[in-house]
């Protein structure tokens, strides 16, 4: 087989530098905003599973015991407390300059982040009251993970990138296991006999 | 809200994604595998043809090179015998560079396509390129030392903002006379020409041998409509600064260049 020539060279008519621009910020802005979904990610898609099993074994309607009762109820303010671990980290992204200008450098997806953040209300005690809400509320996350898993078994994409989900997701899931049990033993230590109160 | 209170079918559907997604995404990538007892290197390459076209953008079919996440980076000895010294080059391209392409060109950007490659995964016979690089745009991070006594010691003439300078005296050109499989690696073993003027009178030609790592094609935000495929050559080579008359002391004789070429098909 007869070895390709080289392609003839051409010169640019013009060169449009700001097309070149557009790309790159496209790709810079896409990969950033995939960055955070992963954050986001890593601290609310382990939730959903954690409060079903919950739900499941102890979330009969008559309350059998005090663990129970206090496991059903502390679950909301674990969530709470993962969203504020999250609001944590934003902080601490922020510190030495919490400008708005470096606010909104920071925000790459803000209504996500603003949903993220939605969750300390869950340290009101009305709002921790409703625990469904706070199923509903993480759902939105765990959504990422179910669009990825979908993608890959639909169009077979980049294996890859569910490979990192599970991976973001399993960290999600020890960290809101780590959030409950930390809300249980503090429950345990600071209100021993007020379980009507966290009803 | 029927639903969530159905909690055994929340916690079913729960647990039944989760563990698709962990399968799925079971790869067995990451394990390391045994020494093979034979000792031999088993390679897989796939079929994955790459071409250039007329960098049509938008046409998904055609590769572009991505200048803006490429470099051609170059090392040599400090004095002889120190540490590296290192840099870089601003301005490059994968061109052959005829002797009608070489003059000045008043553009910031690429001066020409960069449409002289070709890659063929399976088949190097095929898989050719040429490439330049701009002398004068080394870049060490000392300005003063780029825009000065670096000039001197390649004989490069000085950057005119706003041209790209094409000509005989500042650019260094490659260009591959054979390509073939290496046979201890899943890259390729490459025979180049690199033409240079340097402090000569005429552009010198000397063969270099070097190696050509490719990295497999992937896809970018898969599944969505702003979804694009990208993949990088990487390239290794060595040549003598001494034949192209470069007498400077300030590097030792070997200079070694790495290309890191990212191509995509936005």
């Amino acid at each position: 087989m007869s070895k390709p020539k080289y392609n003839e060279f051409q010169i640019f008519d013009k060169v449009d530098d700001s097309v070149t621009f557009k790309i790159e910020t496209k790709m810079a802005n896409s990969f950033f905003v995939y960055l955070q979904q992963l954050e986001l990610m890593a601290f609310f898609s382990g939730y959903p599973l954690i409060y079903a099993v919950i739900i499941y074994f102890a979330g009969n309607k008559r309350a059998e015991n005090n663990f129970k009762t206090r496991i059903l109820a502390v679950l909301p303010f674990a969530y709470a407390f993962t969203g504020t671990l999250y609001l944590g980290l934003q902080l601490k992204k922020l510190y030495f300059n919490y400008s708005s200008e470096n606010v909104k450098l920071l925000m790459h997806s803000p209504y996500l982040m603003i949903w993220a953040l939605i969750s300390i209300l869950f340290w009101i005690p009305a709002v921790g009251r409703k625990r469904a809400l706070s199923l509903l509320h993480s759902l939105v996350f765990f959504f990422f993970l179910v669009k990825d898993i979908i993608l890959q078994f639909a169009s077979s994409a980049d294996e890859n990138i569910l490979k990192n989900d599970m991976r973001i997701y399993t960290v999600s899931l020890l960290l809101n296991i780590g959030s409950l049990v930390l809300m249980l033993l503090l429950s345990f230590l600071f209100l021993p006999k007020k379980k009507q109160e966290l009803k | 809200m029927k639903l969530f209170n159905n909690k055994a079918l929340l916690l079913i559907a729960l647990i039944l994604i989760s563990g698709y997604g962990y399968i799925a995404s079971c790869t067995h990538k990451d394990l390391i595998l045994p020494d093979q007892s034979t000792g031999t290197v088993i390679i897989n390459r796939g079929n994955s043809v790459f071409l250039p076209g007329t960098e049509t953008k938008g046409d998904t079919t055609q590769w572009k090179m991505d200048k803006v996440h490429s470099s051609v980076l170059w090392s040599g000895d400090y004095l002889q015998q120190g540490a590296l010294l290192t840099g870089r080059f601003n301005m490059f391209g994968l061109n052959s560079l005829p002797s009608s392409a070489r003059q000045l060109y008043v553009t910031k950007g690429q001066p020409v396509l960069d449409t002289s490659w070709a890659f063929y995964e399976n088949d190097p016979t095929k898989t050719y390129f040429a490439g330049y690089v701009q002398m004068n745009t080394s870049n060490t991070g000392e300005p003063g030392r780029d825009g000065n006594c670096y000039l001197g010691y390649v004989a490069a003439p000085k950057i005119i903002t706003g041209t790209q300078n094409l000509q005989d005296s500042n650019v260094a050109v490659i260009r591959t006379t054979k390509v073939e499989f290496d046979t201890k690696s899943p890259g390729y073993i490459v025979t180049m020409v690199m033409s240079w003027k340097g402090l000569l009178s005429a552009p010198h030609d000397t063969t270099i041998n070097g190696t050509l790592s490719y990295v497999k094609r992937s896809t970018i935000d898969a599944g969505t409509a702003k979804a694009y495929d990208v993949f990088g050559l990487q390239l290794n080579f060595k040549f003598n600064c001494r034949s192209f008359g470069m007498t400077t002391d300030e590097i030792s004789d070997i200079v070694s260049v790495q290309c890191n070429i990212n191509f995509n098909n936005l």
